[in-house]
């Protein structure tokens, strides 16, 4: 899918909703911030660090046969912090047991990836991101194939991580979640990008922008 | 009694080539394994197969130059394995193939190209011992050759390990991390490159890869965990190497292939009565439906 012209910045901290039909490019966009996808003219910017940016694809790269338990794939978030040859601390492991319980994933700690219902994945994956400490999140339609009580946990989570300043950018379909969690939209249609929310345009977008994008050649917007 | 097993299990290693080789076969039993594990979690089992038939090229060069000499052949091995899979690497990068076509194209052609060089400076004899491997050519300078590699192997491989899980199980995740992950790929290629040229000299390049495989492909039938697959697969290649060994000395057939054989048989049997997905654990399920296997874990 092609983007034409988007123009805007994502406010840090907040989270912003990426709506439109299929085919509308969000899932482009989503490649072209995790640096996947180059821009044939204009700019993506973020000036947060690739390994703070944390990315869930819609259709999971994740191979769900693969023989690991739920808290080793928490663990994975060390990464940034840990690399491939650190040795995991006891504090790291309290960690991932925190985030768990957060999560309400403890019962689940040892069991195995494949065994686990869509809902109990997605809780999983969120907790990777929260022991990545990503400072900005990228979801892909994260409530497909997902239970209500994941759904209202998620919700509740990915609202407090946008307190503690995490940038959220989530690509939503359903308008009940849009109005739970959604503080700007950006609707994508045909390739062209549209913000929406009413109560963010009131506001002067000024403050420090983290990200801006603009596909329209050339152009920048307010960068970081 | 006891004669009898002295007979069987103890007399031929009073023969200094059969304890090279077994001393060999244990060596290869504890590096190839693994790395035969990965590539089935990969779902990359045939990618072996391929770098199997890529050495030969350079196995056959070390061969025209050298005569039978171990290191050579190995050293001209290990340089031909890496050049296809870079080559297999670029051609992938550079667009729309994947990288198993690219690697199937380079494979079948440096198969044609080694059993070519060969014929053309060798008898066919010496054709069967690349690619069937015999335990003749073991001397000590071939088992520190193999030692070496495999310790190089495992080491390697217990550094690299954690960044190999992440790799294989969500590759976009490592991908995000940084760019610069890509080497966990490139040294994933290379160990195996290196472990079936150490595979080739008691196996032949052919039936090396058997050795990485089969114990691993049995495995997933009795684990699901990773540490599991990798003890079980070490455990199956280590029985079937030596076993395949014994036989071959007292049936005076070729080591390679019962040694592959023996594991086969590890596999059939695996496939029939494992703990998971086998044949018997299917009826089991059907006797005793809905989740109560999933509790036994």
């Amino acid at each position: 899918m092609v983007l034409e012209h988007i123009e805007g910045d994502v406010r840090p901290g907040a989270i912003t909703a990426l709506i439109g039909p299929n085919g509308a490019g969000k899932s482009t966009l989503i490649q072209a911030i995790m640096g996947e996808l180059r821009p044939v003219s204009g700019k993506v910017e973020c000036s947060i660090a690739r390994e703070r940016r944390a990315w869930l694809p819609q259709q999971l790269a994740l191979d769900l046969s693969f023989p690991m338990s739920v808290e080793e794939l928490v663990m994975t978030g060390t990464w940034p912090s840990h690399g491939a040859f650190k040795g995991y601390c006891e504090a790291h492991y309290r960690k991932g047991r925190d985030i768990m319980a957060r999560l309400g994933i403890s019962h689940l700690a040892h069991r195995q990836l494949g065994e686990l219902s869509g809902g109990q994945r997605q809780r999983a994956l969120i907790g990777r991101t929260l022991m990545q400490e990503a400072e900005l999140l990228l979801l892909d339609e994260p409530f497909a194939n997902v239970d209500r009580d994941t759904i209202d946990i998620l919700v509740r989570i990915l609202r407090q991580m946008a307190d503690d300043g995490m940038t959220i950018l989530i690509v939503l379909h359903d308008m009940d979640h849009l109005r739970r969690l959604a503080d700007e939209v950006l609707m994508l249609n045909a390739g062209h990008g549209q913000w929406l929310a009413p109560s963010a345009l009131q506001q002067p977008m000024a403050s420090a922008n983290l990200m801006s994008f603009d596909t329209a050649g050339g152009r920048h917007v307010g960068t970081a | 009694m006891l004669a009898l097993l002295d007979a069987w299990f103890v007399a031929p290693f009073g023969y200094g080539f059969m304890r090279r080789a077994a001393v060999g076969g244990l060596a290869l039993s504890l590096a190839a394994p693994p790395l035969g594990v990965f590539l089935v979690l990969r779902g990359m089992s045939l990618i072996g197969d391929a770098m199997a038939h890529a050495i030969l090229p350079g196995v056959a060069l070390g061969f025209l130059l050298a005569g039978f000499s171990l290191p050579a052949m190995s050293i001209g091995g290990v340089l031909f394995g890496l050049l296809v899979a870079l080559l297999a690497g670029a051609v992938s990068k550079m667009g729309g193939q994947r990288e198993d076509a690219a690697m199937a194209s380079f494979f079948i052609i440096a198969l044609a190209a080694g059993v070519m060089m060969i014929s053309l400076g060798g008898s066919s004899v010496d054709l069967t011992h690349v690619l069937f491997g015999s335990i003749l050519a073991i001397n000590s300078t071939a088992l520190l050759l193999i030692a070496g590699i495999t310790s190089l192997i495992v080491v390697t491989l217990a550094l690299v390990f954690r960044a190999l899980v992440v790799e294989c199980l969500d590759p976009l995740f490592l991908r995000g991390q940084s760019r610069r992950n890509a080497w966990v790929h490139s040294v994933f290629l290379a160990l195996l490159v290196l472990n079936l040229t150490a595979g080739f000299q008691t196996l032949g390049t052919l039936m090396a890869v058997g050795l990485m495989m089969l114990p691993a492909t049995a495995a997933r039938f009795w684990s699901k965990r990773l540490e599991g697959l990798i003890g079980i697969a070490v455990v199956l290649a280590m029985l079937s190497s030596t076993g395949g060994l014994l036989l071959s000395y007292h049936l005076d057939i070729p080591s390679g292939p019962s040694i592959i054989l023996l594991a086969g048989v590890g596999y059939l049997f695996s496939a029939l009565f494992g703990r998971y997905h086998s044949l018997t654990a299917r009826l089991r399920r059907k006797a005793a439906p809905l989740g109560a296997e999933s509790t036994s874990h």
